[in-house]
């Protein structure tokens, strides 16, 4: 066929183009990717763009490095805290990967907070894209979320009581907080099943939310295209375009919008015909007024 | 020579077919949007059967989750050792179960002419476990400065109310309950279930830390279950 003609010679590459192709044409796996990474930006598009990622990136170092502390914690009060420091102290590369976990944690609730920033100063939450900013709203509630689950699963002293302390404030929100508070500690005060309400709300729970509701996010940001920064060229021509129209129909007299009602200097005092006099017996009037 | 026909003949009158006006369409009953068609009536079917499937999931996995944790503490008595542990004009700190161990609940046993007060340690503010000072005779709150009098009642500090206290009775060891003027040394002290009180110690259900018991401020909680 004519077509074998173009395209990579190299047999090796040809075959992986015919297993990419293979997929693609099941699937739509190449196109979809395509679709999502291979999308035009705005020129000015720079380094503050890429603190969504770098959320993103930090969820999945969260991710990694939490399922392989799951392997060696025990949700149990009697358990975990010796847990904890059998992994810190005994196991190889633990102390690593838990500080990764902690650290993480604390550098994913910075760089959300920057991100949400830089998309409220660069006005990117505006038509179209409202839904991206409400999706991410939620998805920063859950990051914090997660901080608060995860702090109590050490269940050291600091641990037991930052988290007492942040349930009662919880319970002290009118209404729904007390019951509210019993829900989240299995209990009127923390229990046997307060530990492993809390290590399944962290690590199973809030997760899936949070795959969700990013899948959704990205979805978004792939539909709708990366916002352009205020100080967008284009953005600034536009507006300039439109600055120049309406000083031109300014100038042309034009009403745009409200019209404003034009200021004039006062006219000489009006001063109209004669009255008529007794001194002549035939007045007349040029305009013929009077008669 | 071919036949002639009446294509041929520009004046022959036509004889072909003529369109004819279908006037009104028949009125059709799936048109009435009123009218529950098979499709119609089997997407129903099937949706609320889906809704049917998944509430019997969801409602009793939601119940499992949320009923069990609504549930009061279960009024019990808690021996915390003979009275001549707890002597007189003084304020002793002990551990008491609370519902479970993992609740850390401490209660200071305050003992003093001729009367005896035992003062749960969970701060009424949001709820960090407060320390008693003998020097001061006061009860300090680590988390937020709240501080309480010797008997508990707020002296500074955000707290919305004193501090709770608990229910207690005093039985001889063959099991009689005694006032606390003829109890003797070997009789036991029982520890029973929490209440909360105002400022002029009028007693109240028991209520969570940061919920005030008295004004206005009352109303935003619901009443514990009584």
């Amino acid at each position: 066929m004519a077509t074998k003609d173009i395209g990579p010679k190299n047999p090796v590459a040809q075959t992986g183009d015919m297993v990419v192709d293979y997929v693609d044409h099941r699937t739509g796996a190449k196109t979809g990717l395509n679709w999502f990474l291979n999308r035009n930006i705005p020129a000015e598009t720079g380094w503050f763009q890429t603190l969504g990622f770098t959320a993103l990136a930090l969820f999945g170092l969260q991710a990694v490095t939490g399922i392989i502390l799951a392997m060696y914690y025990r949700p149990d009060p009697a358990t975990a805290y010796e847990s904890i420091r059998v992994i810190t102290d005994d196991l190889t590369w633990g102390w690593l990967v838990r500080g990764m976990h902690k650290w993480g944690a604390s550098a994913m609730v910075v760089v959300v907070f920057l991100h949400m920033g830089r998309v409220f100063f660069f006005g990117a939450y505006k038509y179209p894209r409202e839904l991206t900013w409400v999706t991410g709203a939620l998805l920063l509630v859950m990051t914090l979320f997660m901080g608060l689950t995860g702090y109590l699963l050490v269940w050291d002293q600091k641990a037991y009581w930052a988290t007492v302390v942040a349930v009662n404030i919880t319970a002290s929100a009118p209404v729904l907080g007390p019951y509210i508070a019993d829900i989240l500690r299995a209990g009127p005060e923390f229990g046997p099943s307060t530990l492993s309400r809390f290590y399944s709300i962290h690590m199973l729970l809030i997760p899936g939310g949070m795959i969700a509701f990013i899948g959704i996010h990205l979805f978004l940001v792939s539909k709708l295209g990366v916002a352009e920064p205020p100080w967008s060229k284009r953005l600034q021509m536009v507006e300039r375009e439109k600055e120049e129209a309406k000083r031109q129909a300014a100038r042309d007299r034009l009403p745009t919008g409200r019209t404003r009602v034009p200021v004039r200097a006062p006219d000489h005092p009006p001063l109209r015909t004669p009255a008529p006099t007794d001194t002549s017996e035939s007045a007349t009037t040029p305009d013929g007024g009077g008669s | 020579m071919p036949e002639k026909n009446d294509l041929d003949d520009a004046t022959a009158p036509y004889s072909g077919p003529r369109a004819v006006d279908p006037g009104e369409p028949e009125p059709r009953l799936e048109d009435d949007p009123d009218y529950v068609t098979r499709t119609r009536f089997l997407s129903l079917i099937a949706l609320a059967g889906g809704v049917a499937m998944t509430a019997a999931i969801v409602v009793p996995v939601v119940g499992f989750a949320v009923a069990p944790t609504l549930e009061p503490e279960p009024p019990r008595w808690v021996d915390v050792g003979p009275l001549k542990d707890f002597p007189d004009g003084e304020t002793t700190s002990i551990a008491v179960a609370g519902p479970a161990t993992e609740s850390d609940r401490r209660v200071f046993i305050r003992r003093r002419d001729d009367e005896l007060i035992p003062i749960w340690n969970r701060c009424a503010h949001l709820g960090c476990p407060v320390a008693y000072s003998p020097g001061g005779d006061v009860f300090a709150c680590p988390c937020h400065g709240g501080a309480y009098n010797s008997r508990g009642l707020v002296t500074a500090g955000p707290p919305a109310r004193p501090l709770d206290r608990l229910d207690y009775k005093i039985v001889t060891p063959d099991g009689k309950d005694v006032a606390l003027g003829d109890a003797k040394d070997e009789d036991r002290l029982l520890i029973g279930v929490a209440y909360s009180i105002d400022e002029d110690e009028q007693s109240f259900t028991l209520r969570g830390p940061g919920e005030s018991v008295t004004g206005v401020l009352r109303n935003l909680y619901p009443s514990p279950g009584a």
